[in-house]
């Protein structure tokens, strides 16, 4: 029996515990594995191991469940508490946004008109124009992003023994 | 209730829509934030998280913390759950990707490529301090030598000998999770065995 034979034994033997083998790879395999002491070895030393793995008990903390469902209860109550104003907070950038839509035409006009009256150049309205529509998103934005950090800065956490 | 009817097909077909309705009862129960739910998912889930973050982490401080926060993230991101694939599957995910992240905050790139023994040297997570950690994990003396063996597999390997041969995921299901192609999983589990096999061995002359 050349090396080449034994390497192959050895994969279907990891294969048959990782995904299974076919019938006839089995047959091939205990037929190699009845005249090759050494890979019947193999064979019987990845079974111990995948015994020893399987029946190894890892005792959990004592607590652990109903602490963690403290936490999470914690969390929840928090999370209820700032949603309500984080809905709200959407749903004005919704109607702020729909108005400014609606009304554009309107405060172009208006602006337009200022402009006329006070005879300022057209590009001085325009930018006015501009900002008019850019700033509230820009606060809201603000807004959101000061949300976020502060919420990110509250679940930040480190782990024991860092 | 599951109804037992003669055909086999059938009874699958009924278990698995059975399955299907369970998911889909739990993925509504997170997105409403069900205390109640969240609670006996604890529970039942306690053993096999806290056993997989130990795998993944090799310390049962770090675990427990893990632990923790995995189930905030269920409660906060409990909507992303559609209820298609296994819970326990989404679970882990979550739990893996803390352990990344954190790992990350640590100036480290990604835990594949520090736990791939082919890339490099194998993720050590033990703390400096804790002087042998996955020893503090098991009690049992006749447990001590496995528990020394699997400390010398880099952490990529004890992570799918966990999920394949303890937690019983298909292959697919493991490659979803890691985020990983199925070669890969499959790759990692020959040499995640042939590594156990070898450790026992060592341990055991």
């Amino acid at each position: 029996m050349n090396g080449k034979v034994h390497a192959l034994a050895k994969r279907i033997i990891v294969q048959e515990r990782v995904e299974g083998i076919s019938r006839e790879e089995r047959e091939w395999l205990g037929e190699h594995l009845r005249e090759c002491a050494s890979c019947a070895k193999l064979a019987q030393e990845t079974d111990e191991a995948l015994r020893s793995l399987r029946g190894m008990a890892i005792p959990l903390p004592r607590g652990l469940a109903a602490q963690t469902q403290f936490r999470v209860r914690l969390r929840a109550q928090e999370l209820r508490e700032t949603e309500p104003r984080r809905r709200l907070l959407w749903l004005t950038c919704a109607m702020s946004w729909a108005l400014g839509v609606a009304s554009a035409p309107y405060v172009w006009k208006a602006f337009e008109w200022l402009g006329q009256i006070t005879g300022a150049p057209k590009i001085v309205w325009q930018i006015g124009f501009g900002l008019w529509w850019t700033i509230p998103a820009l606060v809201a934005a603000a807004i959101m992003l000061l949300e976020n950090a502060k919420q990110t800065a509250e679940s930040d956490w480190t782990p024991q023994g860092k | 209730m599951l109804r037992i009817v003669p055909s086999g097909s059938a009874l699958t077909l009924q278990f698995s829509s059975l399955m299907a309705d369970d998911r889909k009862a739990l993925a509504q129960g997170l997105r409403r934030r069900d205390p109640e739910l969240l609670d006996r998912l604890i529970e039942q889930y306690q053993y096999r998280l806290f056993r997989y973050l130990v795998y993944l982490t090799a310390s049962r401080d770090r675990a427990e913390d893990f632990f923790q926060e995995t189930w905030i993230r269920v409660l906060e991101r409990g909507h992303q759950y559609d209820g298609k694939s296994k819970f326990e599957a989404w679970l882990f995910a979550i739990a893996r990707h803390l352990v990344i992240d954190w790992q990350r905050q640590k100036k480290v790139q990604s835990l594949d490529q520090l736990t791939d023994p082919e890339q490099g040297a194998p993720l050590q997570l033990a703390a400096e301090n804790e002087p042998s950690p996955l020893k503090m994990v098991l009690s049992h003396e006749e447990e001590a030598g496995v528990h020394a063996s699997l400390e010398r597999i880099p952490a990529i390997y004890r992570e799918v000998l966990v999920l394949r041969f303890q937690e019983e995921l298909q292959i697919e299901e493991m490659a979803t999770l890691l985020d990983t192609p199925v070669s890969t999983v499959k790759s990692r589990l020959y040499r995640g065995l042939e590594a156990v096999r070898q450790a026992m061995q060592g341990g055991a002359a």
